[in-house]
């Protein structure tokens, strides 16, 4: 028995489910669930029936929200004042005085001469109610109309112009990403450059002692070959930046605060306080103008990747492609200079 | 012909010096002629006095002999002389730009039996073209009267005066007006100013309008509900009675309508004497017209040179809330940039005339010789756009919106909503920016939007307004075929339907169309059906005293007043005249308080300024009871009260409303809902915060349903639904119901009903 019962209530469960879910099915699909609830509605259980009552009298005992009130009277407003009383109530007995003293469906007023024009008459309608809240000038309205017409006309027209030149879009964003891409390659091509030309540097001045502690100063951009110029000032230029932009924090930080002079402070102290302002002393070729590098910036990605890789070639005998070093300018075994070459 | 030859002098300008020194001995003899000594002195020359007139042929005069009469030392109407003021105002009369076509307008007058006269604000029609016509019609030979119609009492009123001093006589006598609940005319009268309801009410006992030789219909262009009916009746009559003259006149230009609702009337056209205007445009729309008004007239005042500022706005509240805040700029104005000074005034309707008349004052002078200048700017509904006049105004600012009546028939809401005006309207409103000297008009809005946004005339009043009044009018007038009636902008059928169907309901007409005895009673009242009717039936509910001052105090404008600055007490007066069962109780007892301090000889003004009540209004209340209750006693309507210690005193006057009033009823939505729900159109409503009932009522009568931005009911009185089904069984009929709560709330009701019968029944 104890072990049994279970299992019946769940059969039980399982039944109810089935119902619910089968009463659910009809009651969504069946129309005349939409009906009016007075009417008969198949397939409603008691529980059913007593949820729903239930949250009908929620419903109507829920005080309704000002807004919600003023919808629905705006919703009842208009749907009665967009129904012709001719359509909405053809059993009016006015209607039917209306009709013995010769009224046939057409506008009020003299009978117009000829009988064949008056079938056409269209029915003039009572005036539109238009409520105008608010203080909005004359035109306001049609003029905000007129704005978000135009700019959906606007951009329907871009839509169509993008739809005709569909071709033309898909070979310029193609276009876009082969310069991102060459652009990628030259920088990288440049960083192997100036990596090559410090390998090169180091290998010189390997004794020279003095030379090296020197090393970490770059030498004066003009002097870098123009393939690779535009990496370093790039990254000097945004180095500075930087450093300025720590200054200028640092700075108002300390000028916001009241300081104190003080004649014995040491100097380290005063660094901490960052009383001292500390400059970086940048090559100041930086602003410069260099017509060369420009000259160089201004061709295009293709170009500029060629003339590194030709430098590479033709300086450290490296092809960009292979990513070796051949021992001598023969280069033997680079099948050349392009990168279709290595395809 | 001596006549002829000094009327030549007279044109010509030549006598003007002789003229003036002969009026100076006239006016020497009028003198002594005041005197009652000398009274026997004022025969003398009555004797010869209907010559004058004499020589002239009915409907074949010139302007020449007219005027010529017209100089004369004697009246030619009254026997007396003419005074000093008389040739003052004649002096006047002769530069009004409508003169220099007398002889062409009665050329015309002589030629055809309608004739279409166009003359702009201004020119003198409304004063003059009345006095040509009766110089030219004679009517004292015939006994035939001329009426001039005007769309307001007031300029009906003030217009009939203005013409009785022109005439030198008095004002009742020769010219008289008549106007709903006044007239003011004798068995002397030859020329009568009146309202156009008041000649349509006329017509209805005289249908061929046979007292008249000449209708003038004035000021058309506003077509009025009564206007256009009357166009209508006038065109039928016209092929009745061709001896009768009808002139219609309108002050813009769109007259080519007239004339060919009228078998191609000719036309007459008069320049107004105006200057002309330059409008400006904003350049975009504006997003707050009230605020921009503001500007305008402060920018105007800072840099415009001398001059007046006429500002239109829609409403009281909008004009006295603009005057508050232009007054306080100007004073910042006069304090930092020595602005000149201004006084601002507000005109609209509901001001007392007094403070209307304030608009007349002269504007305030600079505040040192040479200073900036000093201006007037007022601030008015579109009252100021025709039936008011100032001189003076230069700037007009226009924000081009005016408060208009609309009916819709669908949900048989009658509301004043604020709209756009229309094109002929803004011409209007610029036009008054001329009348002195070249002006500007700054509207504010686009001229494109002006094109473009702005309908071409204002719809006429019958297109916006509930007709069952009218159709019961056309119906005593004699019109059968309602539909096929000739107007001149017929309604929606929609609106004729719904008014029938009103009148039926109201049992004034038969099912066939056909005006019941009630309704042939009512039509007698000069008021809308369901108040003819609620006053007509109230002797069977025992208090046709009580509703007679409930329906008097209803067709005046509201009583309460509730100043800005004194709402609180203006509220609180209120609350003490306050019955909890409704607003028509709480009216009933304000006006038994306001008669019993009448009784008690109070000073009535004082009296209703301490309780927040119109002296104006309640004493034309008052006036209007008496008229109302005269047509009561002419047509046998019994006038009882219940006594007022018996229970039902007030229950009886509750129950007569309904008599009138069954379709204006709503319901409460739910138990614990302020919203109503009006019977049969459904419409979800509020009750007007003007109310004094506070208990939450399942069913109230309403005398009017508004819409402003919401739905309100205004003026509402608790009842019985029982009541319902007892008085107006055919409305509420359960069958023509549609399904909902207030079918389901009357079924029960039915349901009670007819258990407590047959209980009854089982007793006895």
């Amino acid at each position: 028995m104890s072990f049994k019962l279970p299992t019946k209530s769940l059969q039980n469960n399982g039944a109810a489910i089935e119902e619910e879910e089968e009463d659910y099915m009809t009651m969504t699909f069946d129309d005349d669930a939409t009906g009016s609830y007075g009417g008969t509605r198949k397939h409603e259980t008691s529980l059913q029936r007593h949820a729903r009552l239930r949250r009908e009298a929620e419903a109507r005992a829920r005080p309704k929200s000002k807004a919600e009130l003023e919808a629905e009277a705006e919703a009842k407003r208009e749907a009665a004042l967009s129904r012709s009383l001719l359509e909405a109530n053809p059993k009016s007995k006015g209607l039917a005085m209306m009709a013995k003293m010769g009224f046939t469906g057409g506008a009020l007023g003299r009978r117009s001469g000829d009988n064949g024009s008056e079938g056409k008459e269209i029915i003039p309608e009572p005036l539109k109610i238009e409520i105008k809240d608010g203080r909005e000038g004359i035109g306001l309205e049609s003029e905000r109309k007129r704005k978000l017409r135009e700019a959906a006309e606007a951009a329907g027209e871009r839509a169509k112009k993008a739809r005709a030149d569909e071709g033309e879009y898909r070979e310029r964003m193609r276009r876009e990403r082969e310069e991102a891409r060459l652009e990628k390659l030259v920088t990288a091509a440049q960083k192997v450059a100036e990596r090559m030309a410090e390998e090169e540097e180091d290998k010189k001045m390997v004794c020279d002692e003095a030379k090296k502690t020197t090393s970490g100063h770059r030498p004066l951009l003009k002097t870098i070959p123009v393939v690779w110029r535009g990496l370093v000032k790039a990254r000097e230029e945004a180095e500075r930046d930087r450093k300025m932009r720590y200054d200028l924090e640092q700075g108002l930080l300390a000028s916001r605060l009241p300081t104190y002079e003080d004649s014995e402070e040491e100097d380290d102290d005063k660094t901490a306080l960052s009383k001292i302002q500390t400059t970086y002393v940048f090559a100041d070729d930086l602003d410069e103008e260099d017509p060369e590098l420009e000259e160089f910036n201004a061709l295009s990605p293709d170009e500029k990747l060629r003339r590194v890789v030709l430098y590479l070639r033709e300086n450290y005998n490296y092809c960009f492609w292979c990513k070796y070093r051949y021992p001598d300018t023969e280069m033997e075994g680079c099948p050349g200079l392009m990168e279709e070459d290595h395809e | 012909m001596a006549d002829i030859t000094k009327g030549t002098k007279r044109l010509s300008g030549e006598a003007e010096g002789s003229q003036d020194s002969k009026r100076v001995k006239t006016n020497g003899d009028k003198m002594d002629a005041k005197n009652p000594y000398l009274a026997h002195l004022e025969e003398k020359p009555e004797a010869d006095f209907e010559s004058l007139l004499d020589k002239l042929e009915r409907r074949n005069t010139t302007a020449k002999q007219a005027e010529a009469v017209e100089d004369s030392d004697i009246n030619p109407w009254t026997g007396q002389r003419h005074s000093e003021r008389y040739f003052k105002i004649l002096k006047a009369r002769r530069k009004l730009p409508v003169n220099k076509q007398r002889q062409e307008f009665l050329d015309l007058y002589h030629n055809n039996q309608i004739l279409v006269f166009v003359g702009e604000t201004g020119s003198g029609k409304t004063t003059q073209i009345p006095q040509y016509v009766l110089y030219d019609e004679l009517p004292h030979q015939t006994g035939k009267l001329i009426a001039c119609t005007q769309p307001r009492r007031v300029a009906a009123m003030s217009v009939a005066q203005r013409v009785a001093d022109e005439l030198d006589v008095k004002l009742g006598e020769e010219v008289g007006y008549s106007i709903r609940f006044e007239n003011k005319t004798s068995s002397k009268t030859l020329l009568k100013y009146m309202t156009d309801g008041q000649l349509l009410r006329e017509a209805m006992h005289d249908r061929d309008m046979s007292r008249y030789s000449c209708i003038i219909l004035d000021e058309a262009h506003e077509r009025t509900l009564a206007t256009d009916i009357l166009m209508a009746l006038l065109k039928q009559l016209s092929e009745r009675r061709k001896d009768l003259k009808i002139i219609v006149m309108s002050a813009t230009l769109d007259a080519q309508k007239f004339q060919s609702y009228f078998f191609n009337a000719p036309l007459l056209a008069v320049p107004g004497r105006t200057h002309p205007v330059e409008i400006f445009y904003t350049p975009e729309a504006e997003r707050d017209y009230v605020e921009a008004a503001i500007r305008t007239v402060l920018q105007i005042h800072a840099c415009e040179p001398e001059g007046d500022i006429l500002l239109f706005l829609t409403g009281e509240e909008e004009i006295e809330d603009a005057c508050r805040r232009i007054s306080l700029e100007v004073d910042e104005m006069i304090r930092e940039s020595d602005a000149g000074p201004m006084s601002v005034y507000p005109l609209y309707g509901t001001l007392p005339p007094h403070q209307q008349q304030r608009i007349f004052e002269k504007a305030p002078q600079p505040f040192r010789p040479g200073g900036r200048p000093g201006r007037k700017c007022i601030v008015a509904t579109n009252i100021a756009e025709t039936s008011l006049t100032i001189d003076g105004i230069v700037y007009v600012v226009d924000p081009g919106f005016s408060k208009q009546k609309i009916y819709n028939p669908r949900t048989r809401v009658e509301s004043l909503l604020v709209s756009p005006i229309s094109k002929a309207s803004a011409q209007q409103r610029a036009g008054r920016a001329g009348r002195t000297r070249p002006g500007k008009c700054f509207r504010l809005y686009t001229e494109e939007a002006f094109k473009k946004e702005l309908i071409e005339q204002t719809y006429p009043e019958i297109l916006r307004s509930n007709l069952s009044n009218t159709v019961l009018e056309l119906k005593k007038l004699g019109v059968e075929d309602l539909v096929h009636f000739d107007l001149m902008d017929p309604p929606a059928p929609e609106t004729m339907m719904r008014a029938l169907e009103e009148l039926n309901y109201l049992a004034c007409l038969d099912d066939d169309g056909e005006l019941t005895p009630l309704g042939n009673l009512a039509s007698e009242f000069p008021l809308d059906p369901a108040l003819a009717v609620m006053l007509i039936s109230s002797p069977e509910f025992y208090c046709s005293n009580e509703i007679l001052s409930i329906t008097s105090l209803l067709s005046v404008p509201q009583i309460w007043v509730r100043p800005a600055n004194a709402r609180k007490r203006a509220d609180e007066m209120k609350a003490q005249f306050a019955h909890p069962d409704g607003d028509h109780l709480t009216l009933l007892n304000a006006y038994h308080a306001y008669k019993g301090a009448e009784a008690r000889g109070e000073d009535m003004k004082k009296w209703c300024h301490e309780h927040f009540l119109s002296y104006r209004h309640l004493s034309s209340a008052d006036n209007v009871r008496a008229q109302l209750k005269k047509i009561m006693e002419t047509h046998g309507i019994e006038l009882v009260s219940t006594p007022f210690h018996d229970k039902n005193y007030y229950t009886n006057i509750r129950r007569a409303l309904l008599a009138g009033f069954f379709m204006q009823v709503a319901m409460r939505e739910s138990s614990n809902s302020k919203v109503y729900k009006t019977v049969k159109d459904e419409q979800l409503v509020l009750i007007h915060p003007s109310t004094t009932v506070t208990t939450p009522y399942e069913w109230v009568v309403y005398n009017e349903f508004v819409l402003t931005t919401k739905q309100y009911v205004r003026t509402v009185t608790n009842i019985r639904p029982e009541w319902l089904l007892e008085i107006a069984p055919v409305y509420y009929d359960l069958s023509t119901f549609q399904k909902g709560e207030i079918k389901n709330a009357l079924t029960r009701v039915a349901e009670k009903i007819r258990r407590q019968q047959a209980m009854k029944a089982s007793k006895a």
